[in-house]
């Protein structure tokens, strides 16, 4: 996989292999999880005020729902118009989409973490892929969203 | 017409500054310490350094206070903390007596 940053400011991904491009189709699925646990970890309450909690779950909490979704859908077209060459898949995720990347990104890292009780000893796991083995595919997976986000983060610099 | 007392009507009044909160940041170990020390800078407008020393006391004390002041704004930070999935809460803030 060769990542680019090109001087528009975009990010140029190339030579993606199936797997990885599989597990980038993922991003927005895994990020829209309807587990209870995720939604906690989504919206956490702001405070212990018992008032303001309750305006938070009627006022806040639909819009930050709104910007979730939209962020997520920014991602979905961008994996739309990926192309698929005989070297892989290239995509390409243009300045104006970083942070809706970054977002979908960090919510697919923390459903995927909270929906298999991931605590910072999963996190620090040295790990190599085992396709038979659904833990080692979502710790590959959170390790590989991560070092996109690094990369966005790095751009933003 | 019967003549009525009005009792004279006093008003008190009180003034001094709104109690000031806390807008704190919650260590999670999901969040990279490279994207929490971002969003510091986005969302509160730190420097690389504030950023990178708050993003610390997170990490290694499990908190940090990140702002203090009126109970407004202290929610608007949290929501916008809260857009970018940190773990942020406003408390009150400690007065001094």
């Amino acid at each position: 996989m060769k990542l680019t940053a090109t001087e528009e400011g975009a990010l140029d991904i190339e030579e993606i292999p199936a797997f990885l491009f599989a597990l980038l189709q993922a991003v927005p699925i895994r990020a829209a999880s309807s587990d209870p646990r995720v939604e906690n970890r989504f919206f956490p309450a702001p405070a212990q005020d018992e008032l303001l909690v309750e305006d938070w779950k009627s006022f806040v909490q639909p819009e930050l729902q709104a910007a979730f979704l939209s962020a997520r859908e920014v991602v979905q077209a961008d994996l739309r118009s990926a192309s698929e060459l005989k070297e892989g898949f290239s995509m390409e995720i243009p300045p104006n989409h970083m942070d809706p990347w970054l977002g979908t990104l960090n919510q697919a890292r923390l459903a995927i973490a909270e929906e298999n009780h991931f605590g910072e000893q999963d996190l620090s796991e040295e790990i190599s892929p085992d396709t038979s083995d659904p833990r080692s595919i979502s710790l590959f997976q959170i390790n590989f969203y991560g070092f996109l986000q690094e990369c966005l983060v790095k751009m933003q610099d | 017409m019967p003549f009525v007392d009005i009792p004279e009507a006093k008003t008190l009044e009180k003034t001094g500054l709104a109690a000031p909160w806390n807008v704190v940041v919650h260590n999670d170990p999901v969040n990279l310490m490279s994207y929490v020390a971002l969003v510091f800078r986005k969302v509160l407008g730190f420097s690389k350094d504030k950023a990178q020393t708050h993003m610390l006391e997170v990490h290694h004390k499990g908190r940090s206070v990140v702002w203090t002041g009126g109970r407004e704004k202290a929610e608007f930070y949290v929501q916008q903390l809260h857009a970018n999935l940190l773990l942020a809460t406003l408390e009150p803030a400690p007065q001094d007596k």
